[in-house]
């Protein structure tokens, strides 16, 4: 009797640590298979996760329009159907927080100014969330180095706002929150980011935010 | 073995083999993308002339964060029938070119001040098209071509004219309309 229990106790248990072990691998599998493809799907969703250089309130990502762009880039790329910016033709800087860092508020105004970084071209435009430029009754989105206005240092102040303001200004959808980007067209700071200090780069500051 | 130390080593697992699905995910993003920008453009390979992607101004295209000032053309490209000529002639406004492989990265790009009285003419080929180039090549008389090699056999080349004033946008528009891919065959 006692032996024959034994014998059926030692023929369950491998059974039991089998099914055990199935279950076990399945589990492993899913969470491997869940964790690897959402946090691929959510790292290649929004901005190029790696390679940013901050300066001032912008970011740049150098590398991104060359040749070895990371393959996080590429994926991000191939996402949103993004052209970037070669090396060669110039650099893009993003701005989507003021100098304090608080994000850019379409409810808010901005002071934009004075310098630009030393390229042939550049243009300042103003994008919605989605990365489309926005749309106002007024139907302009950017200012161009050729369009702005200066002083007679060479200085210029660009002003961001709902309400019209004499000089350069841009309208500001109606709520929202927004982000801008400066393009320089042949610039020598394209082949090197280094080159793009905290104080070429135009300041953002917030004015005043209404309700 | 008890439940408890196969279940830790289960999650170890599952974590090591997340990571290598994490990183394949990623690779193989730009192979199986369907709204890349080379995969939007592949009905133009056939033809001769860029494609206009975003007019300046355009609201309504799909390219995300399209410069308001920039008119930005395309041509894709496939090397599969012999190496592709692109000519662009330059004029007064600014004009960038640049190369873009299928899955990811620009391996060239050049701007108007590249340009050799008023003409920017590039042969995009492969490294075998181009060894076969050099190979059939009279040496006393090479070519004058400006030959890029290209890492993929697909890619896109993109052209940008920039209208910085805004009554400048139908010239930009057309200028970036101008510019000729064809298919070399010599």
């Amino acid at each position: 009797m006692r032996r024959a229990s034994r014998g059926r106790l030692s023929e369950r248990r491998p059974g039991a640590s089998a099914a055990a072990s199935a279950v076990l691998v399945v589990y492993a599998l899913l969470v491997a298979a869940g964790l690897g493809l959402s946090s691929a799907y959510w790292i290649t969703g929004g901005d190029y996760p790696f390679g940013a250089v901050r300066s001032g309130a912008w970011t740049v990502w150098p590398r991104a329009g060359s040749r070895d762009a990371d393959p996080y880039t590429r994926a991000v790329n191939a996402r949103t159907g993004g052209i970037p910016l070669g090396v060669g033709e110039g650099l893009v800087l993003r701005a989507a927080a003021d100098d304090a860092g608080r994000a850019l508020d379409a409810r808010c105004a901005y002071r934009i100014g004075t310098t630009a970084p030393q390229a042939r071209y550049w243009t300042l435009a103003l994008y919605d969330e989605t990365g489309r430029p926005v749309e106002t009754p007024l139907g302009r989105a950017s200012f161009s180095s050729a369009e702005i206005l200066r002083d007679a240092n060479g200085s210029f102040t660009l002003v961001l706002s709902r309400e019209a303001q004499s000089g350069n200004w841009l309208m500001m959808p109606e709520a929202g929150a927004v982000n801008l980007v400066m393009r320089l067209y042949d610039s020598p700071a394209s082949s090197g980011a280094a080159a793009l200090d905290a104080r070429s780069v135009p300041s953002i500051v917030r004015l005043e935010c209404g309700s | 073995m008890t439940l408890r130390a196969q279940f830790l080593l289960a999650t170890i697992c599952a974590f090591v083999l997340a990571g290598i699905v994490h990183l394949a995910t990623v690779l193989a993003i730009p192979h199986l993308a369907e709204k890349d920008a080379f995969s939007r453009l592949r009905a133009t390979l056939s033809t001769d002339r860029s494609e206009i992607v975003a007019a300046p101004g355009d609201q309504g295209t799909w390219l995300p964060y399209p410069d308001p000032g920039v008119a930005l053309s395309t041509c894709a490209y496939t090397l599969d029938e012999g190496p592709v000529r692109v000519s662009a002639r330059t004029g007064a406004l600014f004009q960038s070119l640049s190369l873009h492989a299928r899955t990811g990265g620009v391996f060239f790009a050049i701007t108007d001040r590249a340009a050799i009285r008023g003409a920017l003419d590039l042969v995009v080929m492969t490294r075998r098209q181009l060894d076969e180039a050099l190979a059939s090549e009279d040496p006393d008389e090479p070519s004058r071509d400006v030959r890029i090699v290209s890492p993929a056999r697909e890619g896109l080349v993109v052209v940008r004219v920039l209208a910085i004033f805004p009554s400048q946008r139908s010239e930009a528009t057309e200028a970036a309309k101008a510019v000729s891919c064809t298919i070399d065959r010599e």
